[in-house]
């Protein structure tokens, strides 16, 4: 039972409480994550939707984008996912002190990511007077991009409290199974940037 | 339900007990309505999904009279149009995602983890939120009535641009859309439960090919909720970011493409029919074995069917949009692939008439059900492949053909099973059953009435009365098919009424039947009633699919398991999660956020007074502000209270009741 | 003979319980090639899913009956074999369904290109019209019928078709979804906004046919009711030129008697809420009473009908509807319908009520009991302060009864 689950450390291969061996959490994660590939696979079907039948007049994407931002952004992102798989590995191994810098190292960039979309959001409603209600692709985007930068925000405010309790020993080395279960939304969030970033910014730049 | 007997005993926790915060000491009442409000007992859950299920279907039930009263005659004016086009949006929304799907949950929560061997789900905490939030969205769904802008008038489907505020200004629509958005977060996390629960919590020797079908069924249909519903609930977030913030999504004048809703909506839609009936279908999986008894006929196929079921029903939701001018592809596809899905469910019929062939029938209430449940679905499946030819779909479309359809689906096939599990679980909740005369009589009254109501519908549709009109001239042809159809919906009501009426009495005053009444075949009738809490003395071991009455008929094996488990279980005794309010306390907060952003509206009541504009939206964001930060406080302190739980020692005695003294760790 | 006695006993009740399904709206009897071949699908479906029925809820009766225990011993007896299935069976069942599918899928697939729009080999001779939903009334336009000066003809909720030819018709909506059905002709096809849909329809044979809009689309979608007329191919063009004309006027010449407007008194009859707006007189012979709508009422008066005129952009009205003049002057509104020669259309309200004197003042003494929530209320009668007085209204219905 889940209950069991702080009893001891759990194996993240097997944990002898459940019928397969995974541990609940782990489990629930993951279906969970692919409940919320569905979440993102409608706003995507939605923004290409709208983008390939764009009304009379719509603006044009590549006028408001700025690859370049977005590009850092992304690798920053990337890289977020390599610390946070870092931090994994290291609570597995016992090794709460280089978990810490690694997950500080993942808010770090996660705060990056987060600050890139803030400036950028403000870069268009300014300078390129893209709102949310002003046209289409405002409306697609901001939401589409939106939703995602609050998935990074509410893994950012996750990893933070985990950080804290790593020091107040509320998070040890048993409860490495609470670091994985976040690191797979982490990577999950990541992996959707991907498609994100392909999807709304890049095709915009193919031919 | 019951207590637990319990020697209550220390603890979880390695380290030794220390002082805590006022707000992280957990509940223990086992009585009154704190204990209602913080327990995590998956069958306290399961009966409460069941009382609120059952009160919504009065309710839409309710509306359903309403709306054959005034198509009673033609030209009726019992109800006005806008007042019948509430009625049949709340219906349907009611129906569907208040009535039928918590009245599966029930089941779900009260039957599948004891048909697992089981003590509880995964997650009990999210399992007690999950009712919270519905209960929530119930709320939200249902406050309009009381409201100045009335009830959703929007129709189930809230097709737009008729739902954006340009068609329908006012709250009404609001409310509807954040109370489906609710009832869409509660089905997630409830079915997220229910999947581990399955995969993971199963006894000792469950594997997957043993899971009695209704088990089976479940998992199913909560892998679809989890797949299918975040397509309503995106859609619902494009149409609230319209109506509240003024979005494009929907707005035809900025690009906005009505298409795309009615795609979002039915890749939810066909999905969601699969849902409400699959569990259905495993109820009665369950049941014409128990009264046949013999085994299911062909278990593996009935199975792989179902999931075969669920795999094709995302594929088949343009058949709901034959006439939205998809094109002749896509049609064509469509129309295969609908008729494909029939194959499957086809299989189900034959699996459920070879179950009952050859077997010793008797023919107890809940065996009247689930044949009757086979008779009618056969007939509404039919109409179904009707459908699949999409040309002839284009006359059928959105006339009472289709009402009489999935109604046959619904109540012949749905709700049907859902009654028939109510008397068949019954014994196991209560430890009482209803009297065969008055159970049989609730059935013949329901069965009659029902297809003296939905029969002539079809004729309805194919002589080109459409849905959801409130009035019809009497020169259609119409009026002798409405009149018997009103006429009908009394008699099913009558047949409602004495099903409930003999349901609440049976509760007080039926008979009391022994452990296994209907000498049943699955786990959950080896365990006493009323229920423990912690369900299985000693965690069973399965060694056949129909386990229960493997153990019937390997006595002296069985006993001697036990005996070793149980001592080995001893030592440790029985784990037992800790209550908890906060899955409450968050729900609560939800609650206030959705009514504020749905329905509050600043002018009227506490905020009297007239307000510049920015002052209303102000107090509005006020509101769902504290309502967020309840929900916050109470996610925080789920979160920091932990999932800990306390060890329960089981005496040898049985009649034996313990006062809980906990200590916590 | 005994065999047949017995459904032909059931059918008879069915008739009489008005299951007949040969309504005004009927998909049973139908009178075009469209509707034809979705019926003639219909009853494949029909049949082969009767069939399977038959075969398994008779195993399935047989069941129930044969295995049913029917004694207190019997229910006490040992359990029969715990048999747990039979593959042959089961593939053998499955084939069978598979089949039976196909049966059904042929036919299907091939209707779903054939009634997709008109045949190739007949598209030379198709006529098409472009049908436009309003909250809650059709508009129609004849794209190939030019007017000088004001573009296509247009008319409203009675689309007048040349009867033996293949129409094409083109489905747009200006606010909510509608959905446009005539069932005698042809399946409907959704009007669905920033979307170009289409369907073809054929009337075999001149006749007066019952639509009606299929989505749901608001408050009064119940009353959003259309006709349509066919017409052999002369009396089409005549319809035509008639149509292309400029609104009808009736001069005032002097000495000519005042008659009151024949059939209207100046008191106005409360109408029940909801009563039906069509008589039976009508209901017998509707396609007769549309040809003699065709031409001038008896007793005119001029008078009264000129007064009208001038009520009708004193009220307002010409803000929202067209009335088409001989100066290209007069009414221009294109919010509701165009009215140039509303007096030649059978019915008035969105199809609704039968366009009758009296019903056509029922219809603007007060639009909102009428059709609850309709833009003639509550954009124009509420927020414009419109009163009408009893002579008003005598007057307008007068004038718009000229409308020819």
């Amino acid at each position: 039972m889940s209950t069991h689950a702080h009893a001891a450390a759990i194996d993240p291969h097997d944990d002898p409480t459940t019928t397969t061996g995974i541990p609940n959490k782990k489990l629930i994660m993951w279906t969970f994550l692919a409940s919320d590939c569905m979440f993102f696979g409608c706003l995507i079907s939605t923004h290409l939707i709208y983008r390939l039948h764009p009304a009379p007049g719509a603006l044009v994407a590549k006028n408001v984008f700025s690859i370049e931002l977005t590009s850092f952004s992304t690798f920053i992102l990337l890289m977020s996912s390599l610390m946070m798989a870092l931090a994994v590995d290291a609570i597995q191994k016992g090794n709460l002190k280089s978990m810490r810098g690694a997950l500080a190292t993942t808010i770090f960039f996660g705060l990056i990511f987060l600050g890139c979309q803030v400036y950028e959001f403000s870069h268009f409603v300014s300078e390129k007077h893209m709102t949310i209600t002003n046209s289409m692709l405002g409306t697609t985007f901001f939401t589409l991009t939106g939703t995602h930068g609050l998935h990074v925000l509410i893994g950012v405010i996750w990893l933070t409290s985990m950080l804290i309790y790593s020091y107040t020993g509320r998070l040890t080395e048993k409860n490495a199974i609470d670091v994985e279960m976040m690191g797979l939304y982490w990577h999950f969030v990541d992996i959707v940037w991907i498609v994100i970033f392909t999807a709304v910014y890049l095709l915009e730049y193919v031919s | 339900m019951a207590d637990a007997i319990a020697k209550p005993s220390l603890l979880t926790k390695d380290e030794p007990a220390q002082p805590k915060a006022l707000v992280l000491y957990r509940p223990t009442a086992k009585t009154g309505l704190i204990s209602w409000l913080t327990t995590v007992d998956h069958k306290r859950i399961g009966f409460l999904y069941g009382i609120s299920a059952l009160f919504f279907f009065l309710v839409g039930g309710l509306e359903a009279l309403f709306i054959r009263i005034q198509l009673f005659r033609p030209n009726n004016t019992f109800l006005t149009a806008q007042q019948y086009n509430e009625m049949f949006t709340m219906h349907a929304t009611t129906m569907i995602f208040l009535a039928i799907m918590p009245l599966s949950a029930a089941f779900f929560n009260f039957i599948m983890p004891l048909q697992i061997g089981a003590r509880d789900v995964a997650f009990p905490r999210l399992n007690a939120f999950s009712y919270w939030v519905f209960l929530a969205g119930a709320i939200i769904l249902n406050v309009g009535w009381f409201m100045k802008d009335g009830a959703p008038n929007g129709g189930w489907f809230g097709y737009t641009p008729l739902t954006t505020s340009t068609y329908i200004p006012g709250h009404s629509i609001d409310l509807w859309v954040m109370g489906l958005q609710l009832l869409g977060v509660a089905s997630i996390a409830a079915s997220l439960n229910f999947i581990v629960t399955i995969i993971n919590l199963r006894a000792p020797g469950m594997t997957m090919m043993r899971l009695p079908v209704f088990t089976w069924m479940t998992l199913v249909t909560a892998f679809l909720i989890v797949l299918a519903f975040p397509a309503i609930t995106i859609a619902l977030v494009e149409l609230m970011m319209d109506r509240l913030f003024g979005t494009n999504f929907f707005e035809v004048s900025n690009g906005g493409m009505p298409t795309l809703w009615i795609h979002l909506f039915w890749v939810f839609g066909h999905p969601e029919v699969y849902i409400l009936i699959l569990p259905g279908m495993g109820i009665i999986s369950e049941i014409l074995p128990t009264f046949a008894r013999k085994p299911l006929f062909g278990y593996p196929i009935v199975v792989f069917s179902g999931a075969c079921i669920g795999f094709l029903g995302f594929g088949v939701w343009s058949h709901h949009m034959f006439t939205t001018g998809l094109g002749t592809v896509a049609t064509a596809a469509f129309a295969v692939t609908t008729m494909a899905i029939a194959v499957p469910t086809g299989v189900k019929i034959f699996n459920w008439i070879g179950t009952i062939w050859g077997g010793h029938l008797r023919m107890r209430t809940p065996m009247m059900f689930a044949l009757g449940f086979i008779w009618l679905f056969m007939i509404g499946g039919f109409s179904g492949i009707m459908h699949a030819a999409a040309p002839a779909d284009a006359e059928q479309h959105n006339s009472y053909f289709v009402v009489a359809h999935f109604h046959y689906v619904l109540i012949g096939g749905s709700l049907f099973a859902l009654l028939a599990g109510i008397h068949y679980w019954f014994p196991l909740m209560f430890g009482r059953k209803v009297s065969e005369f008055w159970g049989k009589l609730s059935f013949w009254t329901i069965f009659v009435g029902f297809n003296v109501t939905f029969f002539p519908m079809h004729f309805l549709g194919l002589d080109g009365m459409p849905r959801r009109t409130f009035t019809y001239d009497p020169n259609m042809g119409w009026n002798d098919g409405n009149r018997v159809a009103t006429i009908g919906a009394f008699i099913l009501g009558i047949g409602v009424a004495i099903y409930f009426i003999v349901m609440i009495i049976t509760y007080f005053k039926g008979e009391k039947t022994a452990l296994d009444p209907w000498d049943a075949r699955t786990l959950e009738w080896g365990i006493p009633t009323p229920c423990p809490e912690y369900n299985f003395r000693v965690t069973p071991t399965v060694h056949a699919r129909d386990n229960w009455w493997y153990e019937k008929h390997h006595q002296e094996q069985i006993a001697k398991e036990n005996a070793e488990h149980e001592k080995a279980e001893s030592e440790h005794g029985i784990h037992m999660p800790f209550q908890s309010i906060y899955p409450f306390v968050a729900a609560v907060g939800i609650l206030i956020s959705g009514l504020s952003i749905g329905a509050i509206d600043p002018n009227i009541g506490f905020f009297s007074g007239a307000a510049a504009p920015h002052d209303v939206i102000g107090r509005k964001l006020g509101i769902v502000l504290i309502g967020f930060v309840i929900f916050l406080i109470g996610v925080y302190l789920w979160a920091l209270e932990g999932n800990e739980g306390y060890h329960l020692h089981l005496d040898g005695d049985h009649g034996h009741d313990h006062d809980d003294h906990h200590h916590h760790s | 003979m005994r065999l047949l006695a017995l459904p032909m006993f059931a059918a008879s009740w069915l008739d009489r319980l008005g299951f007949g399904m040969d309504g005004r709206q009927t998909t049973m009897v139908v009178d075009g090639p469209v509707a034809e071949a979705q019926r003639q699908l219909f009853f494949v479906t029909c049949w082969v899913t009767l069939v399977i029925f038959i075969l398994v809820a008779s195993a399935l009766a047989y069941a129930t009956i044969k295995f049913k225990a029917r004694s207190e011993e019997d229910e006490h007896a040992e359990p029969p074999e715990q048999s747990h299935g039979n593959p042959l069976v089961e593939v053998g069942l499955i084939g069978a369904s598979v089949l039976a599918l196909v049966i059904i899928a042929v036919p299907t697939l091939r209707y779903i290109w054939w009634d997709y729009d008109v045949p190739v080999e007949r598209k030379g001779e198709a006529y098409e019209v472009t049908a436009t939903g309003y909250q809650w009334w059709f508009q129609f336009q004849y794209p190939t019928e030019q007017i000088a000066g004001s573009g296509p003809l247009i008319t409203a909720n009675e689309l007048v078709i040349p009867a033996g030819r293949p129409i094409h018709v083109n489905l747009r909506s200006v606010d909510v979804m509608h959905s446009f059905w005539v069932p005698k002709l042809a399946g409907k096809v959704d009007m669905i906004p920033n979307r170009g849909n289409f369907l073809w329809l054929q009337a075999d044979h001149p006749g007066y046919f019952w639509g009606q809009c299929a989505e749901y689309c608001g408050d009064s979608h119940a009353l959003m009711r259309f006709r349509v007329i066919a017409l052999s191919p002369r009396d089409f063009e005549q319809w035509l030129d008639n149509q292309k004309s400029p609104a009808r006027e009736v001069p005032v010449t002097a000495g000519q008697a005042r008659a009151q407007f024949a059939s209207l008194p100046l008191e106005y009859k409360e109408f029940p809420q909801n009563a039906p707006g069509v008589s039976d007189e009508f209901d017998v012979s509707p396609f007769d009473h549309w040809k003699e709508k065709q031409f001038p009422n008896k007793d005119e008066d001029a008078e009264l009908i000129s007064k009208g005129r001038q009520l009708f952009v004193a009220k307002t009205c010409a803000g929202c509807h067209t009335i088409r003049q001989a100066d290209g002057k007069g009414p221009m509104g294109v919010t509701g319908p165009n009215l140039t020669h509303v007096g030649a259309r059978t019915t008035i309200a969105g199809g609704l009520l039968e366009n009758t004197p009296e019903q056509m003042r029922r219809w603007i003494h007060n639009p909102g009991v009428v059709k609850p929530g309709n833009k003639m209320w509550a954009l124009g009668y509420v927020p414009n302060h419109i009163t009408l007085e009893p002579s008003d209204e005598v007057a307008l219905v007068a004038y718009l009864q000229s409308l020819k």
